[in-house]
């Protein structure tokens, strides 16, 4: 009996190291394989150089068109809008990417736990996101004179980590599409200006046509971005924590339709034999 | 003599042609490139209109023409600028440089192809801001419009034949493409006047044929400009055509040479 319940204690943490393994493993392997990462052209170009360059775009056109809006709305907003980079892209190369180099037949002939490998995937992307907003408001306070004086930077902190967690849900969904569509990069890049249109980055959420309003606030992004600019500029906490509950209960709703589409993809490819064409 | 240079001429023009046709119906049925020559431009109109919004409606057709530009840019540096690299993709750029056509010709065939299916983006952006936001859309003069419409059309050609080669010798730039676009958007004034950018930007503009073109584009829509700098815009835009298609060519000759003389055809 005391036997069994020792075998039981170790059968649980060696699944438990199995799963923190391939956890990690997953991680660091999505992440070097998406980039060539040894290589760093296509890493400064799309980490760096892009996002950069697509914030000054924004912040000029937005200045040059509003005559409301601060130049700090749009510097937020694209700052923030930098977790769809690797919350899109990233992620949904992570998952899809396996279909494109023949991989997924092995992927799905494995017994590792399919959460265990769904959250790998993501979670390096995760902390890139977080490293590119951290970017894009460094570059939006040391060029674009962005005035972080009555910042909380521990909210600050928190909004960008709910952010993109929650970019990382769609990216999830997106790259489970990825197993289905040849035309993967079509779906992420239209995902990716749709993000840019109705996120509130760039265009005030109250310009939009109504059913267009109720499509961003069913997308990521949009609560994050309002709730950094309400921590950016000294607003009320309550209010902040509020937005990104609701940012967070988005990502979690994105992460599950993911991972139910990513075990009901298996299941039919299985079932139909149509691995490498499901 | 004069009979053969006809003769090839009318060859040469025969193969563009039959090129362009070519690349259009490869291109229908690539989602990269829908996307890029039409989703996007859509998208970034879209952005336009909201974010000009308070410029009043006179400003719809410079949304219009700015996002056009900007889906010609994207079309340049993503598609014609892998117009060779994507023959070594399929495993046809050999094939293609044993045919006694230059390559240049054929590069050339594909990059009017891509041009002219960007200029649907033109199109599809004035339909959305005239159809679905009801702004009135005049074209302030018509014929010079139409004349920088033409010189647009040649620059990104000849561009696109700059672009193509020197992507192919120099991966390292091809591995950039994704850093290239927004760049040219934000130096070439599409969508808002280089003006408010720092000085030290403003040669990038000038030097940049995208510039020229989206100058011309605007102030012809507009009638912002007098005819006098509206030509001289035309100016820059055809000289420059000639420069980059000059470099263009000993580019793809160093390209051949280089691949031949290595014997890495497909892999440089």
């Amino acid at each position: 009996m005391r036997s069994d319940s020792i075998s039981g204690s170790f059968n649980r943490r060696f699944s438990l190291i199995k799963n923190a393994r391939l956890f990690s493993q997953g991680a660091y392997l999505s992440y070097i394989a998406l980039f060539h990462w040894l290589q760093p052209a296509p890493y400064l170009a799309s980490k760096i150089v892009m996002p950069l360059a697509q914030m000054f775009f924004f912040v000029f056109l937005g200045t040059f068109g509003s005559e409301t809006l601060p130049a700090s709305f749009f510097v937020i907003g694209n700052a923030m809008q930098m977790a769809a980079v690797s919350g899109i892209y990233g992620v949904t190369m992570a998952i899809g990417g396996d279909r494109w180099e023949g991989t997924l037949v092995y992927l799905f002939g494995t017994p590792a736990p399919r959460m265990s490998i769904f959250l790998g995937r993501a979670s390096a992307h995760i902390l890139d996101g977080i490293l590119g907003i951290i970017i894009g408001f460094f570059w939006g306070w040391l060029l674009l004179g962005l005035d972080l004086g009555s910042t909380n930077f521990a909210l600050l902190a928190l909004a960008v980590v709910v952010t993109v967690f929650s970019t990382s849900g769609l990216g999830l969904v997106m790259g489970c599409v990825g197993l289905i569509t040849r035309n993967v990069m079509f779906v992420n890049n239209t995902i990716y200006f749709l993000l840019l249109l109705l996120s509130g980055a760039n265009v005030p959420l109250d310009r939009l046509p109504g059913w267009l309003r109720g499509v961003s606030r069913s997308l990521p992004l949009s609560r994050g971005i309002e709730a950094a600019r309400l921590i950016i500029s000294g607003g009320e906490t309550g209010r902040a924590l509020t937005l990104l509950a609701g940012e967070a209960a988005v990502g979690a709703a994105y992460l599950v339709v993911g991972y139910l589409l990513f075990s009901g993809f298996e299941k039919a490819a299985k079932r139909r034999g149509s691995l490498e064409v499901a | 003599m004069k009979r053969e240079i006809k003769r090839r001429g009318k060859a040469r023009a025969a193969v563009i042609i039959r090129v362009m046709e070519m690349t259009l119906k490869q291109n229908l049925t690539d989602g990269f490139v829908i996307f890029t020559v039409l989703i996007q431009p859509l998208l970034v109109a879209l952005l336009g209109i909201w974010m000009l919004q308070d410029k009043g409606p006179e400003y719809a057709i410079y949304i219009v023409v700015g996002s056009g530009m900007s889906g010609l840019w994207s079309s340049l540096v993503f598609i014609s600028g892998n117009a060779v690299n994507v023959e070594r993709w399929f495993g046809t750029l050999e094939t293609l440089i044993g045919v006694p056509t230059p390559l240049s010709a054929i590069v050339f065939g594909k990059n009017l192809a891509h041009v002219l299916q960007s200029l649907g983006s033109i199109l599809l952006c004035y339909v959305l801001a005239s159809a679905f936001f009801g702004y009135p859309l005049t074209v302030a003069m018509p014929l010079p419009f139409a004349v920088s419409l033409l010189c647009v059309v040649l620059a990104f050609i000849c561009f696109g034949l700059l672009i193509a080669p020197l992507f192919v010798l120099n991966p390292q730039i091809a591995s950039f493409q994704n850093g290239l676009e927004f760049p040219v958007y934000v130096v070439s004034g599409f969508l808002f006047p280089i003006a408010m950018l720092p000085l030290w930007t403003v040669p990038i503009s000038y030097a940049l044929p995208t510039y020229w073109a989206a100058k011309a584009m605007h102030a012809s829509a507009r009638a912002s400009e007098t005819l006098g700098s509206i030509a001289f815009s035309w100016l820059v835009l055809l000289l420059t055509s000639v420069v980059y298609a000059g470099i263009g060519v000993i580019l793809f000759r160093v390209v051949i040479r280089k691949a031949k003389e290595k014997a890495t055809l497909d892999a440089f």
